[in-house]
């Protein structure tokens, strides 16, 4: 009799320690991570057409990396997670004559929301009220600005589109 | 033939129902008359108490773990006991991007019923129980970094520490059943040290804020989307037998 408690007591452990195994916490690749800023480059003349500046690239004031995307009518945008501004340089006829460069500051908040355990939080962001100041004032190719969409928290929907 | 023996001592204490039956008992109400010394010397209710050892140790040893745990039983019955735990735990854990103090206390309430028939003058037990547990806690976030894979932005990885999603998630509770199977050895007369070893089922529990219970005070790591859990304890008895019922 003790025997078979024993036989029973001893499975029951087993499938204890089987059912006890800890999950480790992964994120996986298919979650989200915090959203850009989706920009659309717009015609001043005519608000609902796309238009890519000639010879257009930009480059991003404080790091090192090269922004990774094409330059063309639709540009996604990294925003700065430590603070509540991101520099950039707009640059239209890139290395040409005419070569013109307006440094553009987009003002935003961010807010954090919570993804699970494994992958932590997700930055989205809130463009400001004055969402883009230029830097240098004066001979500008940039004519305006018009947010489309001011919180960023995904990448469906274009946030900010620039005249020009 | 002590299986019988219990049997016939059960039927006994049915009192009236002995005379219905006593034309097809006779032979072994026998054989419980000769036993009747060994009955008389049961103990049927008695009272223990005691601690884990495990949490003890572990608040000596880590910094990141504070928890003290109680443990009681009461014997209603020659195998069966109602059972408690309660305790307090404080632990702060590091999960992936998240750094989070949990602090709170639990206790547990149940059942054990022992399977292990003991030879004459020993007292150990091999138990499965069930427990309804539930714990009132907080969180803390301390700090967490962001998810963020291409970490384009230099700092970006930096943890935030203030702000934001941080902060203290208070009034949180969780409701659980567990299933607990372990034993208790009797070392020196009336001590016992016992291990049980917990399966728990997640019933309910308050969310936080923009944030999940990673971890709830005795029911352990709570992981997304999964309702179980487990647990132990190693645990230190004293077992004070105060009543001494005889037939």
């Amino acid at each position: 009799m003790d025997n078979l408690h024993l036989k029973f007591c001893s499975i029951l452990f087993g499938l204890f320690f089987l059912l006890s195994c800890e999950r480790d916490d992964i994120c996986i690749v298919s979650v989200t991570e915090s959203p850009d800023l989706i920009v659309l480059m717009l015609d001043a003349e005519d608000l609902t057409r796309r238009k890519t500046p000639s010879n257009f690239s930009i480059r991003a004031i404080g790091s090192p990396k090269p922004l990774p995307s094409i330059f063309n009518d639709s540009l996604k945008l990294p925003l700065k997670i430590q603070e509540n501004i991101t520099q950039f340089e707009f640059i239209q006829n890139e290395g040409s004559e005419n070569q013109n460069i307006d440094t553009i500051q987009i003002n935003h908040k961010r807010f954090d929301s919570f993804i699970n355990a494994a992958c932590g939080y997700r930055s989205n962001f809130i463009l400001e009220a004055t969402p883009i100041i230029i830097l240098n004032p004066g001979n500008n190719w940039i004519q305006g600005f018009t947010i489309l969409k001011d919180t960023i928290s995904d990448e469906t929907r274009a946030h900010l589109g620039i005249l020009h | 033939m002590r299986r019988v023996h219990i049997w016939v001592f059960c039927i006994n204490l049915l009192g009236g129902f002995q005379l219905l039956f006593a034309q097809q008992e006779e032979t072994t109400i026998s054989i419980a008359e000769v036993d009747s010394l060994e009955i008389n010397e049961k103990v049927p209710l008695s009272l223990r108490f005691g601690i884990d050892l495990y949490r003890i140790v572990l608040s000596q040893a880590t910094d990141d773990f504070n928890g003290f745990e109680a443990v009681g039983d009461l014997r209603l019955g020659e195998n069966f006991f109602l059972a408690t735990e309660v305790g307090t735990i404080e632990k702060t854990k590091q999960i992936e991007q998240l750094n989070i103090t949990t602090s709170g206390s639990y206790y547990k309430l149940g059942f054990d019923y022992n399977m292990y028939e003991n030879w004459k003058g020993m007292n150990n037990h091999v138990t499965i129980g069930l427990r309804f547990a539930t714990s009132s806690h907080k969180q803390l976030l301390n700090s967490y970094t962001i998810l963020d894979r291409t970490r384009f932005w230099p700092g970006s990885d930096l943890p935030i520490t203030a702000g934001f999603a941080t902060g203290e998630r208070a009034n949180l509770n969780a409701q659980w059943l567990e299933i607990a199977v372990g034993f208790k050895v009797e070392l020196l007369k009336n001590i016992y040290m016992g291990l049980s070893l917990r399966l728990n089922r997640l019933l309910s529990d308050k969310i936080p804020e923009n944030l999940d219970n990673v971890y709830i005070p005795g029911f352990n790591k709570k992981t997304e989307d999964n309702k179980f859990g487990a647990g132990f304890n190693y645990t230190l008895t004293y077992n004070i037998p105060f009543t001494s019922k005889r037939n």
